[in-house]
């Protein structure tokens, strides 16, 4: 019951929370909810056992992309000006794809059925800690792409300097 | 234990929001949010299957997610950013040739 | 995993290292020609020890190094070789510091080659996002105001299509408990085959690769990052980042067949009608160049999904020989506006391009032949290239996909004529035609793409041949 309950409210703040970070006219309250939602949506992943992740969330989502984020904002002090193209045209239109995507995917999960069980049950994760049954994994079947994923970080670096990057006038 | 279900239902209804905000909002900065919006709701139905198939391999693919994210995030800001340059520039470029 | 798991993966580990080595070079010594030359020689580098993996090496269950992947890699590799002997010249003076786009293409193209060797959906992601998040700042790295704006639109659209893509693999990760394409396909025949769960998962795996291979309805950015970007990242989008998610698609659908799937298959039939119409109408009513090739690009792709419908053995060949062909015309036809384009803007307008032939004769009959190859007129690659994709949906009875693909083969070739007449006009007033003298450099690569390009439309077997052992192995 408690653990339903939890489940009621994480969803209930997960919900209201995302919706609010998609129509604050500023951008710097649409952040700042933003962060509440992301500590929320960590609390939910401890209620599924991933302690791990929930750090992570909390660590690079909150700590850093959306330091990120108010940086940017603070830095070019943009508020109505950063407007780009809509892609689909007047915004009803836009809402309307939104809840179509919705509808389908809600509609096919009555059809759900999961797959093949794997070895991690409850039980084992306990034993051995959230975080070292996936560093295990991590750092035997994945060790190619987290290698790799230093390549990613790598090439945001440069990108990001590039782009950024005061012209020099010569 | 709390069904499978209720975890996708949220996590179909983040995305949708997403989704929705990625439409309908015309702010560059918003945009951006929204995506970390979706890839959000990726992450819960990822971490929620990862839970119930008593699988870790859902849950690597979420810390691969969040790091790419990070990246995204890093260079889309670049580009925001040499974006409103451009425009400065031009505008200190437009005062210039007023003045003759 | 031991030291003789590393050794396939030394193509790939060759190209992360030279950039690592051009990074730390630029931090002592800025030079243009060191890091295009230590660039150009970490490609082919690469290039050499891809012949020294032997046999099929799967390489924990993510990456295999087999032919197939193997080939593709080659494949890209060439291409961004072409791409980074075109962009030296074209950089000079349009940016302060043009050392960087050497790294930012070097890794670009390992993103591509580990979507060629992918078989996982883990290794699909990333090496999709080493490819496209180098590819925004390729795109708007000379900033100017359209490289930008096409930056800015690429971005904001390639990350909404990855979460996307991302939507659909947990979907199909719930569905079969597994990211592997091989097992994926057995989990799928277990669960029954009309299933809604995993209709949807696989709509939004397509809806994302979709937007990555800008087919229609997920092309509406194509033009616009055509045009905005500088031309030889143009070349580089549609070719190589093109060429491994088409690598990927085909691999992964090999192992899971579509041909169970009804839906699925009438899904991508529409995606190939689709893109075929609107690449080849859409592409009538432009006058810019990039433009018009964009539009042509997204009927490319739509020709390579009929060949990719058709089944067997016949398809793999009929979509590596196209591909081939399409790699070699891009590059070729990029190329000649790479050369033209002045360092105020590209020669994109038609009208930089009338009378080319007085000025610059080679220069023409070498565009000439590539717009040929586009066009799919005999004596070239594109011809050979689309014969095999005509046998290939006729041998499976796509009639109507044939029929389709016929009928915008004629309305395509309405506008490259059209490029073509305007090539041998009289010559308009144009400042592109008075640039003064053409780099020598990528005057060699187009005569080499020429080459090349005939030599595969009159004498086609040796690379046939290729192809054939590659999928005897697969």
């Amino acid at each position: 019951m408690l653990a339903e309950g939890i489940f009621i409210y994480l969803a209930a703040a997960i919900t209201i929370l995302s919706v609010l970070v998609i129509t604050r006219k500023n951008p710097v309250h649409s952040v700042i909810t933003m962060l509440v939602l992301f500590f929320h949506i960590a609390a939910l992943y401890v209620t599924l056992n991933a302690e791990f992740l929930a750090a992570v969330q909390v660590i690079v989502y909150a700590g850093a992309i959306l330091v990120l984020f108010l940086f940017v904002i603070l830095l070019l002090n943009l508020k109505e000006e950063a407007v780009a193209r809509r892609y689909v045209g007047p915004w009803p239109l836009g809402l309307m794809a939104a809840v179509g995507l919705f509808l389908a995917i809600i509609v096919s999960l009555d059809s759900f059925v999961a797959g093949p069980k794997g070895a991690f049950t409850t039980e084992v994760i306990k034993a051995e800690t959230n975080t070292k049954a996936l560093g295990k994994i991590l750092f035997t079947e994945y060790l190619y792409p987290f290698e790799v994923v230093s390549i990613v970080l790598l090439v945001a670096i440069i990108g990001a300097i590039v782009l950024a990057k005061k012209r020099l006038r010569s | 234990m709390i069904p499978l279900h209720w975890y996708l239902w949220l996590s179909a209804v983040v995305f949708m929001v997403g989704v929705a905000g990625f439409l309908m909002r015309r702010n560059i900065i918003i945009m951006f949010m929204s995506i970390e919006l979706m890839l959000n709701a990726v992450n819960i139905s990822l971490v929620s299957f990862s839970r119930y198939l008593d699988d870790m391999r859902g849950q690597i693919l979420v810390f691969f997610i969040i790091a790419v994210a990070a990246a995204e995030a890093a260079i889309g800001l670049g580009i925001i950013i040499a974006l409103f340059r451009n425009k400065v520039t031009a505008h200190v470029d437009e005062a210039n040739e007023m003045k003759g | 995993m031991t030291l003789n798991d590393l050794a396939p993966l030394i193509p790939l580990m060759v190209i992360a290292v030279s950039s690592v080595i051009i990074m730390l070079g630029i931090a002592f010594y800025r030079s243009r020609a060191f890091s295009g030359l230590l660039t150009l020689a970490g490609i082919a580098v690469a290039f050499i020890t891809l012949f020294g993996v032997q046999g099929t090496r799967q390489v924990t269950s993510l990456l295999i190094l087999d032919d197939y992947a193997l080939f593709y890699i080659g494949l890209i590799l060439a291409a961004s070789f072409v791409v980074a002997l075109l962009s030296s010249d074209y950089l000079e003076g349009r940016r302060e510091n043009i050392e960087e786009f050497y790294i930012l293409l070097l890794l670009s193209t390992l993103g591509s080659s580990v979507l060629a060797a992918s078989t996982h959906f883990v290794s699909f992601f990333i090496g999709l996002e080493i490819l496209s998040v180098s590819l925004y700042a390729l795109i708007a790295y000379t900033r100017n105001e359209l490289n930008i704006e096409a930056g800015v639109k690429y971005l904001v659209l390639a990350a909404a299509s990855s979460a996307f893509l991302l939507f659909g693999i947990a979907l199909l990760y719930g569905e079969t408990g597994t990211m592997e394409f091989s097992r994926m396909s057995s989990g799928i025949s277990a669960q029954g085959i009309n299933k809604g769960m995993l209709l949807t998962g696989f709509a939004l795996v397509l809806t994302g690769v979709g937007f990555k291979l800008a087919v229609a309805p997920f092309h509406m950015w194509t033009p616009d990052v055509y045009e905005g970007a500088p031309a030889p990242v143009t070349a580089f989008v549609a070719t190589v980042s093109k060429g491994g998610v088409f690598a990927l698609l085909l691999r992964y659908f090999i192992q899971v067949d579509m041909h169970a799937y009804p839906s699925l298959f009438g899904a991508v039939a529409f995606i190939a009608v689709a893109s075929m119409f609107a690449g080849n109408l859409l592409a009538l009513l432009q006058k810019n160049i990039k433009r018009i090739l964009a539009y042509s690009s997204i009927a490319h792709l739509g020709y390579l999904l009929v060949a990719f419908l058709a089944g067997g053995v016949m398809r793999v060949t009929a979509v590596t020989f196209y591909l081939v062909a399409y790699f070699i015309t891009t590059l070729g036809a990029f190329g000649v506006v790479t050369m033209l384009s002045g360092k105020e803007r590209d020669a994109d307008a038609v009208e930089d391009y009338q009378g080319l032939f007085r000025h610059r004769p080679w220069l023409a009959l070498i565009f000439s032949a590539m717009l040929f190859s586009l066009a799919g007129i005999p004596l070239t690659a594109g011809f050979i290239g689309k014969f095999y994709i005509v046998a290939a949906g006729a041998g499976s009875a796509l009639w109507l996909l044939v029929i389709m693909l016929v009928i915008n083969s004629a309305i395509g070739l309405y506008y490259y004529l059209r490029i073509i007449v305007v090539l041998y006009a009289q010559p308009g007033h144009s400042e592109v035609s008075a640039v003064s003298s053409l780099p020598l450099t990528g005057s060699l690569v187009l005569v080499l793409l020429t080459v090349l390009l005939l030599w595969l439309g009159v004498y086609p077997e040796p690379l046939i041949e290729m192809i054939h052992r590659m999928t005897m192995r697969f």
